[in-house]
């Protein structure tokens, strides 16, 4: 089964590194079966098209702006996602989930299931690094992130010896115990 | 009486650029461009490694992320008057042509492409007819009945479901919409295919980047790149041949399908050479280093003032002294403190917000000035510096594309009809199959300096004790980008990016002048001021992109821009 896991978000931008923040911790922790693919999207525009079309199923995490509190994990379906209006586009990196999906499915190349896993954000401040509130949510989005892919009987299990978590994106003041050479 | 519309797509992350224009007699009289959200990103930067630098910048922007990178690491390369090995250069020179060309098909066919070609038009063509029509155009082989019958019949789907999906914005039937049933269905069945095509570019910046969308490969001084041929993990002989298979279909689909579409669309909206062109002055830089030295370029830069061609200056390098010391930034009509216009290595960026007021602070885009003159960016820029140079590559492509406008349309280009919105799209193609043709170039230089034995990618780089200040450029598929870093004591102390949609949508400055995109909506006809197709299609024609970073998914639908009318 071809499933992508995909963490959605500027890293520079406080909260919204919530998704490449889960897909590193996942891909540290966890072992996966062939067919699954965990990455850090960044914030693509139309060219995740390209990233969903001939999967089976996606999995995105990202951060949402909705009307609940912050670090609330709220779980959209592909049908709440198709039943979205595109965009008028001005320019051609405006956020871009709605018309990727929609785009697929008109070339015929949408994944049969959509998840997005969506943590309500307390700040999008210029900054490298998570809230509390957020980063509390953490386990409890891996968790359905998993949960998630017992759904489609997919195999993974915890590294024996859990890899460096590939987060780069320390904010300075951290910087000389992280990134001492 | 005149009405005021205002254009801007609505999300609760604000950054993204706004149009307002004013409309007498169904005309644009007045136009103001705006960016809707400040950043700051730059100061993130402060205090940190320089050669960590690109990974951060490349995070500007989710679809610009490889020039970000390559603009960082050469201004820090600038700062150290650092040399780069052959093979490195000739890397990042395939990665940023695969880049441009993945950045060209999407923005035609992805964002502008429906702006002519109405879709609800489709289901009155006939395939057989089409065929005829593309075969008498291109001998693109998937050219063929079954290929529009098919995309015909996924359009005839969509209109008979009432769930218009994708296409539920579009203004169709829009008087402004003039193609055939037939060159509609020509053109929409090569929106489909266009999708395998920027993924095979894609996947050649993945080769050689090791991933996408954020390359992992560059390095100040250089590349990453193992280069082994023998090696099955290294940059091999397979990898090199699967990359030239790659740029073999995408070249193809360029010359045979691509700047063929911008032709044929050209030579039937011949009024759009009239409408749009605005900023006179251009302003490129070069680019596809030929040397460790940088001394030499595959694309020339340069500036011209006022559409004079004849009295372009050329850049002589990427960092050219005439460049470097001719940029500066000007406030007054953006939302930050300060009074002069300032140099990027001096630059400040303290926000003062105001409210949106069109006689006086009206954008967080600050105006880029080029000698104190507002300058257009951008493929047309491109071409023209080119071509006023007599530079060989870019006259042949420009001199195909021309005859092929003139053969479709039975009518007649001169370069003076390149100052408008077509010029933009047509230069766009010209500049797109100037680089598939140095797409195989490159790979070969690369191949042929492997083959003698030559497997350098890095030089080490030694930061100095006193204060450095470099400039990075890149002239990217959206025109020239600059970052500008000033070093000490091996850390960040200074860091601005000149982006080129600051050169386009930049606001007024001091004397008023208005910025590209504004300057280049006055004058247009507007068929129905209330579906403001014209606008469109001449903002999508420069390839806008804005504070393009932060994508919260919001769930309630507001992701949608609002077109109002005052």
């Amino acid at each position: 089964m071809k499933i992508l896991i995909g963490g959605i978000g500027n890293v520079l931008l406080g909260d919204d590194g919530v998704g490449p923040y889960v897909a590193r911790l996942l891909e540290a922790r966890y072992e996966f079966e062939d067919g699954v693919e965990i990455d850090d999207l960044g914030t693509p525009a139309l060219d995740l098209i390209d990233r969903i079309s001939g999967k089976d199923a996606v999995i995105l995490i990202d951060s949402i702006d909705t009307d609940v509190a912050p670090g609330t994990v709220v779980l959209y379906r592909k049908a709440d996602i198709m039943r979205q209006r595109p965009a008028v586009r001005m320019d051609p990196h405006a956020p871009a989930l709605v018309d990727a999906s929609l785009s697929a499915e008109l070339f015929g190349v949408a994944p049969a299931d959509i998840l997005l896993v969506g943590i309500k954000a307390e700040s999008f401040e210029t900054g490298c690094s998570l809230t509390a509130i957020v980063s509390a949510s953490l386990d409890d989005v891996i968790g359905i992130v998993l949960a998630e892919l017992d759904q489609f009987h997919v195999q993974y299990r915890l590294r024996e010896n859990p890899a460096e978590v590939g987060i780069w994106w320390t904010p300075v003041e951290t910087l000389d115990s992280t990134l001492a050479r | 009486m005149s009405k005021r519309i205002t254009i801007d797509p609505i999300t609760r992350i604000e950054g993204h650029l706004r149009i307002d224009v004013e409309v007498d007699d169904n005309a644009v009289s007045n136009a103001w461009a705006s960016c809707t959200m400040w950043r700051g990103i730059e100061k993130i930067l402060r205090g940190r490694d320089p050669r960590d630098a690109w990974l951060f910048t490349q995070r500007f922007c989710g679809v610009c992320t490889t020039v970000h990178a390559m603009a960082s690491v050469r201004a820090v390369e600038d700062a150290l008057q650092l040399e780069v090995p052959l093979n490195a250069q000739l890397i990042r020179n395939l990665i940023l042509i695969a880049h441009a060309l993945h950045d060209h098909i999407v923005h035609f066919y992805q964002l502008s492409a429906l702006d002519w070609v109405d879709v609800m038009q489709i289901p009155n063509a006939d395939p057989e007819r089409t065929e005829k029509l593309a075969e008498s155009l291109s001998p693109w082989t998937r050219n063929s009945r079954n290929e529009f019958k098919a995309a015909q019949d996924r359009v005839k789907a969509v209109a008979a479901s009432g769930q218009l999906g994708i296409f539920m914005n579009g203004y169709w039937g829009h008087p402004a919409m003039h193609l055939s049933p037939d060159v509609n269905l020509l053109a929409f069945s090569h929106y489909i295919q266009a999708l395998e095509y920027q993924r095979k570019a894609l996947q050649v910046v993945g080769i050689l980047g090791s991933k996408t969308p954020h390359i992992q490969n560059l390095t100040v001084g250089g590349v990453a790149n193992a280069i082994d041929l023998d090696s099955a993990t290294a940059l091999n002989a397979d990898k090199l041949e699967h990359i030239r298979e790659l740029l073999s279909d995408v070249v193809r689909f360029i010359n045979e399908v691509y700047v063929v579409d911008v032709c044929a669309v050209a030579a039937m909206y011949p009024e759009w050479f009239k409408i749009g062109g605005g900023v006179k002055n251009y302003l490129a830089v070069p680019d596809l280093p030929l040397d460790s030295a940088g001394s030499s370029y595959d694309l020339p830069g340069g500036y011209i003032l006022n559409g004079d061609l004849a009295g372009t200056r050329p850049f002589k390098t990427a960092s050219d002294k005439m460049f470097r010391d001719s940029v500066t930034e000007d406030v007054t009509h953006a939302y930050y403190e300060g009074g002069k216009p300032l140099h990027p290595w001096k630059g400040e960026t303290e926000p003062e917000f105001t409210g949106w007021n069109g006689d006086k602070k009206y954008s967080w885009v600050k105006a880029p000035r080029f000698n104190g003159q507002p300058m257009q960016v951008g493929p047309l820029a491109q071409v023209l510096v080119g071509f006023a140079q007599g530079h060989p590559l870019t006259v042949k492509h420009a001199t195909a594309a021309i005859q092929k406008i003139q053969a479709v349309g039975g009518i007649k280009v001169t370069p003076d009809m390149l100052h408008s919105t077509l010029g933009r799209h047509g230069a766009r193609a010209i500049r797109a199959s100037m680089l598939a043709e140095l797409a195989q170039k490159h790979l070969q230089l690369l191949t042929d300096n492997i083959a003698k034995g030559d497997y350098t990618v890095f030089n080490q780089p030694e930061f100095p004790n006193h204060e450095v200040e470099g400039v990075g450029t890149h002239e990217a598929p959206r025109g020239t980008l600059s970052h500008w870093i000033v070093i000490e004591d091996a850390k960040i102390k200074n860091y601005q990016a000149v982006v080129p949609s600051t050169w386009n949508a930049s606001p007024r400055d001091l004397s008023g002048a208005h910025g590209p995109y504004e300057a280049s909506l006055l004058h247009t006809p507007l068929a129905r001021p209330e579906e403001p197709l014209e606008v469109l299609r001449t903002v999508h024609s420069f390839d806008p992109c804005m504070a393009c970073a932060c994508h919260t998914f919001d769930p309630t639908g507001r992701e949608i821009a609002k077109v109002k009318v005052l």
